[in-house]
């Protein structure tokens, strides 16, 4: 009986009673203004939304700021238990950066999860064509949520990497705002409800990008509520993203002067500054999409002298961006990893740390690549392709970086080492397909086709997929106490690397061929069945390798083997604390005197204890 | 006192904490064909080399002069103090090679060195004591890294040059592309055609240097000592900086000029519009005074479409052609224009790339290239003086007007309720009642599809597509459907 009594039993609780007093509330409006009180569309986003803000209250998380408000003093934000982590600080609000790192974590597992599936579904429909047992429109609601669950899915593991890591790389004890920072964790559950909630509530059909006129048809009502929770889900990205530059400045060890910092933490800063400065576009977009449908705002409605393509100059311009904020981290734990299991220095410290920056700052003005062919002014081409093709410079700086540093090194080839790897080459791939997209010629050809699905595919894959498995697995010992089991590691990576390959090869060889992007069925005559036919298997390997992974993670919690504090001989700063963990990160203050990969000076130091100053005033 | 040792090997002390160095070292000096050194230890602490020094007496200490955790002041210093003959060089890896310094109460340049021994060979022990040349050891010594690193260099770039060879080879061996039907399509693919070449060397290089790395720079089993200390080369880095930045520089430019050929307008091109709703196309020749939903084009001549949409954006692209634009709503204003020169007759289609809404998958036309004078004879076909018959016109007017993508003629369930035997049968509305489909509920259905809605289908077609058809027109079509028993 102990699981009702968790923030979130209480939280969802919360969640169910609030729609149904918005609901309420928002019949009642109608029947007080003369209207037909059951219109179904408004009444449930009023009802969703006051479930929102129910499910928030419902959890706690909000009890502090209350009390504040009415002036009560509340204690300082303590992480109060027992190393390791268990399910009691997960399903329970916690201020504690560690247990809000592992929230995020497993709700993104939890995403993924959702997410793959509906890939499964519809890759098992495209096995032949015709349809077999999908209809078009449920088809199409199964690729659009694969898409945007899959992306909030990737926000939420962002979110997992950057407060389990950020605190603990630069020295510090927690974030700087840690109830602001369970704040914008627990908001995603509700949020993540109202986008799974469009499945039941009519569906959507225009994919996760949302374009109207399609999306503001009105016999559509999911598209409510997936603005709803997309707009939701922004909030925690800004809120998190805040914390994480508030954090990265005010926060660091004495002595961490910025090019001390571990590599992680220039992308974690990057990726911050592009979420915290480009969501609110997505969020006005969706917005003012929302508006047209509520109140018959005619922003994009061509009928009443609204414009289609505005909508897309205010999507992209964060959707773009967005995936910076994907693939910096990703980059990140890249650069953070190899050094460890080369045991050579970053080759280029500097230069990968500005790399990050600078993709970040290129990342702002390439968003009309999207558009090459939406019919946008056609002389804006050209300066676009310019913009994006300079984004490989900065990210060229990072291959031959990494490639520097695997250079004369001393390589070993653990798991997490394996997904290091193949992460640079899928993430390769992805890179060096890019180019022929941002070329406008030729990507009249493939916009739109399985080439793009190919190409963002192996950047999601090599620039975020594998470099969080790979994480996920080189601080499991730290999260757990225990160490992950290797074999299993090792099945994982070798099903779902080629796995990988054959799917993302095969999708930019239909793309070139003619096959279109979102089709829930294709043309036989295109003579593309075998193509899908082996998508369709390499997804299933892929997916397959994945339960491998979840099963590792599981049943290493109880049956792996004792971790020792620090089974990579890493630098890093977390590595020399216990594993598990303990609550309080550092309880013996240290000061940094070197640098983070010094790895081949064997007596260079990066950190040492301070030495307390006045041993008598402790007491 | 020192003819003794004399008599044997000259002595040697090698001091460095970099056992690379130290090991490195011993075997040169071993590998002497006079065999004339003998190596009495290597020592990585100053304490360690006092010791050795009272213990093994050498004649020569080598010292690493770049050592940072080997204090050499400090051990010059005891060396001084000491007693007996003893030779100290101190010998430098950094790029400033010349550096390299014996020490023998006083230091010189390394130019001075081979002089120097040869005196004081000369003065001390003219036959016995070898020559040992610092020139000799140190450039086998600073180099045998960098030598090393130049047969990996080597192997890897040759690894490199076979997987790039390898991949373009590859790829010049699958049909990457469909048929090349249009003049815009050839530079396109000439662009296509660097671009996978770009692709292929530097995925081969990167995926080369990475496999090389692998197979080569892996950790043997049990060394757990850590490798070199290298933090990054700036030359290099400001190298492959600028050089990817000439090369997306070059591609932009080629891609610019490649889209500007694609737009060359020719001065009369075939004028066609196009208008894409939910889910069929429809073509407009004005001048012939044609609508299809056919798109049929002469071979050699450019065509201008001029594309719009009667309701969410769609997106006309023909494989074959390679070029794409979305169709847009909005009338005139955004209408969008594409110029095409197909240049092989055959027949192709155009495919919806813009998802669309359910009937997204199927929507696409036949594109039809034909030449000069079969495409005037299906003008002059078209541009007949029309049938007599009212049902001819009316099954006429349903293909053009695209009603019959949705609408089928033979009872096929499709997105809209078949016409077969639709007309007098009694209709199951979606609110429950029933209507007869007489005269008035068909005309009341192309005029306003939105009033009854057949239970099992959706309020969807476009109320749009009738606007353009005159009554007479409509007139045609229910005398057609009248037709379909």
């Amino acid at each position: 009986m102990k699981i009702l009594s968790t923030s979130l039993v209480k939280g969802l609780i919360g969640q169910v009673i609030g729609t149904a007093l918005g609901m309420g509330f928002m019949l009642l409006v109608r029947l007080l203004l003369g209207l037909q009180p059951w219109k179904p569309e408004p009444v449930w986003v009023v009802g969703s939304l006051f479930g929102v803000i129910a499910f928030m209250l419902g959890t706690g998380v909000t009890n502090d700021w209350l009390k504040w408000i009415q002036g009560e003093e509340t204690p300082e934000a303590e992480s109060h238990y027992e190393p390791p982590i268990g399910l009691q600080q997960i399903l329970n609000i916690s201020y504690d950066h560690k247990v809000i790192g592992i929230q995020y974590g497993i709700t993104s597992l939890i995403l993924f999860a959702i997410a793959g599936l509906f890939a499964l579904i519809f890759r098992t429909e495209l096995i032949s064509p015709g349809m077999q047992f999908l209809i078009p429109d449920q088809y199409n609601t199964f690729i659009s949520l694969h898409g945007i669950v899959m992306i909030f899915g990737i926000l939420v593991g962002v979110g997992a990497m950057m407060n389990f890591l950020t605190p603990l790389l630069i020295g510090a004890n927690d974030m700087a705002f840690p109830r602001l920072n369970a704040f914008a964790y627990w908001i995603n559950v509700p949020a993540a409800i109202l986008l799974l909630s469009t499945l039941f509530l009519g569906g959507i059909d225009a994919g996760w990008t949302a374009y109207p006129p399609l999306s503001a048809n009105l016999g559509k009502m999911g598209f409510a509520m997936f603005f709803l929770g997309v707009y939701v889900f922004g909030l925690s990205s800004i809120l998190g993203a805040l914390n994480v530059i508030a954090t990265t400045i005010r926060l660091r060890a004495p002595g961490m002067t910025a090019f001390r910092l571990p590599i992680f933490v220039w992308s974690a800063l990057a990726t911050a500054l592009i979420a915290l400065t480009a969501t609110q576009l997505i969020g006005l977009s969706f917005q003012l999409v929302l508006f047209e449908r509520l109140f018959g705002m005619d922003f994009f409605n061509p009928a009443q002298g609204g414009n289609v393509i505005l909508f897309q100059h205010l999507f992209w311009f964060y959707s773009h961006p967005a995936v910076y904020v994907f693939i910096l981290t990703g980059l990140g734990i890249i650069s953070e990893l190899l050094p460890v299991f080369v045991r050579k220095p970053l080759f280029g410290y500097k230069w990968i740390a500005m790399s990050s920056m600078g993709i970040a700052l290129i990342g702002f003005f390439v968003w009309a690549h999207h558009m090459f062919s939406s019919g946008m002014a056609s002389y804006l081409r050209v300066p676009f392709m310019f913009s994006t093709m300079l984004v490989a410079v900065p990210t060229g700086v990072k291959f031959f970086s990494w490639a520097g540093t695997m250079w004369g090194g001393k390589m070993s080839f653990e798991t997490p080492m394996l997904f290091v790897l193949g992460a640079i080459s899928i993430f390769l791939l992805g890179g060096l397909s890019g180019p022929p997209n941002a070329t406008v010629a030729t990507d009249l050809h493939l916009h739109d086709t399985y080439w793009v699905v190919g190409h963002f595919h192996a950047t999601m894959f090599g620039g975020y997929v594998f470099p969080y498995i790979a994480a996920i697995y080189y601080w499991y010992p730290k999260i757990t106490g225990r160490m992950y089991n290797e074999t299993l590691g090792k099945i994982h990576f070798f099903l779902m690397l080629p796995g990988f390959y054959v799917q993302s090869l095969v999708q930019m060889y239909a793309g070139l061929l003619g096959m279109r992007r979102r089709i829930a069925d294709y043309d036989p005559a295109l003579g593309l069945q075998i193509e899908h036919i082996l998508i369709t298997f390499a997804g299933f390997v892929i997916a397959f390798s994945i339960l491998i992974f979840f099963v590792n993670l599981v049943v290493s919690l109880r049956r792996g083997k004792v971790a020792a504090s620090n089974p990579w001989r890493s630098r890093s700063l977390e590595f020399q604390l216990p594993s598990p963990l303990p609550a309080h990160n550092y309880s013996q203050p240290i000061e940094v005197v070197g640098e983070p990969y010094d790895y081949g000076l064997p007596d260079a130091v990066y950190t040492q204890p301070i030495p307390s100053p006045t041993p008598a005033a402790a007491d | 006192m020192t003819t003794a040792r004399r008599s044997g090997p000259w002595r040697v002390l090698i001091a460095s904490s970099h056992p690379l160095f130290a090991k490195g070292l011993r075997s040169l000096l071993q590998k002497r064909p006079r065999g004339d050194v003998a190596v009495v230890g290597l020592v990585s602490t100053v304490a360690e080399a006092l010791d050795t020094l009272r213990e093994h007496r050498p004649d020569l200490v080598i010292v690493d002069y770049d050592d940072e955790v080997f204090n050499r002041d400090e051990i010059l210093a005891r060396l001084v103090e000491g007693e007996g003959r003893l030779r100290v060089v101190l010998l430098s890896l950094g790029e400033k090679g010349d550096e390299a310094i014996v020490y023998d109460r006083r230091s010189m340049a390394a130019s001075q060195i081979e002089d120097w021994l040869e005196k004081w060979t000369d003065t001390h022990a003219p036959s016995q004591l070898p020559v040992i040349s610092i020139r000799d050891v140190e450039s086998e010594n600073a180099h045998p890294q960098r030598r090393n690193y130049m047969k990996h260099y080597l192997t890897a770039a040759l690894l490199v040059i076979i997987l790039t060879a390898a991949s373009i080879f590859g790829l010049d061996r699958i049909r990457l592309l469909p048929v090349q039907a249009s003049l815009q399509a050839e530079p396109i693919d000439f662009l296509f055609g660097i671009e996978f070449k770009i692709i292929a060397f530097l995925f081969a290089l990167i995926v080369g240097l990475m496999i090389y790395s692998i197979v080569v720079f892996r950790r043997k089993p049990g060394d757990t000592s850590d490798a070199e200390h290298v933090e990054g080369n700036l030359k290099l880095e400001v190298l492959w900086t600028l050089a990817p930045l000439a090369t997306v520089i070059y591609i932009s430019f080629l891609g610019a000029q490649v889209l500007g050929n694609t737009l060359v307008p020719d001065p009369q091109p075939l004028e066609v519009k196009v208008v894409g709703s939910q889910w069929s196309w429809r073509f407009e020749y004005p001048e012939q005074g044609i609508t299809a939903t056919e798109l049929r084009l002469p071979v050699n001549k450019q065509v201008l479409l001029r594309l719009s949409s009667t309701d969410v954006i769609h997106s006309f692209w023909v494989p074959e052609f390679r070029m794409k634009q979305d169709v847009l709503p909005g009338g005139d204003n955004m209408i969008r224009e594409l110029r095409v020169t197909p240049k092989e007759i055959g027949e192709y289609k155009v495919r919806c790339a813009e998802l669309c809404g359910q009937g997204h998958a199927n929507m696409r036309a036949p594109v039809l290239v034909l030449s000069q004078n079969d495409f005037q004879a299906w003008v002059d076909s078209q541009t007949a003086p029309v049938s007599e018959d009212p049902v001819v016109r009316g099954d006429n007017w349903s293909q053009q007007y695209g009603c019959r993508a949705c609408h089928s003629i033979d009872g096929t369930e499709g997105v809209g309720p078949t016409w077969k035997g639709v007309y007098g049968s009694q209709v199951q509305l979606a609110d429950g009642s029933t209507v007869t489909a007489d005269h008035d509920y068909l005309l009341e259905s192309i005029r306003d599809p939105g009033a009854k809605i057949v239970q099992g289908f959706q309020n969807i077609m476009p109320p749009n597509i009738a606007q353009d058809m005159t009554d007479g027109q409509v007139e045609d079509m229910i005398a057609f459907i009248e037709s379909l028993k």
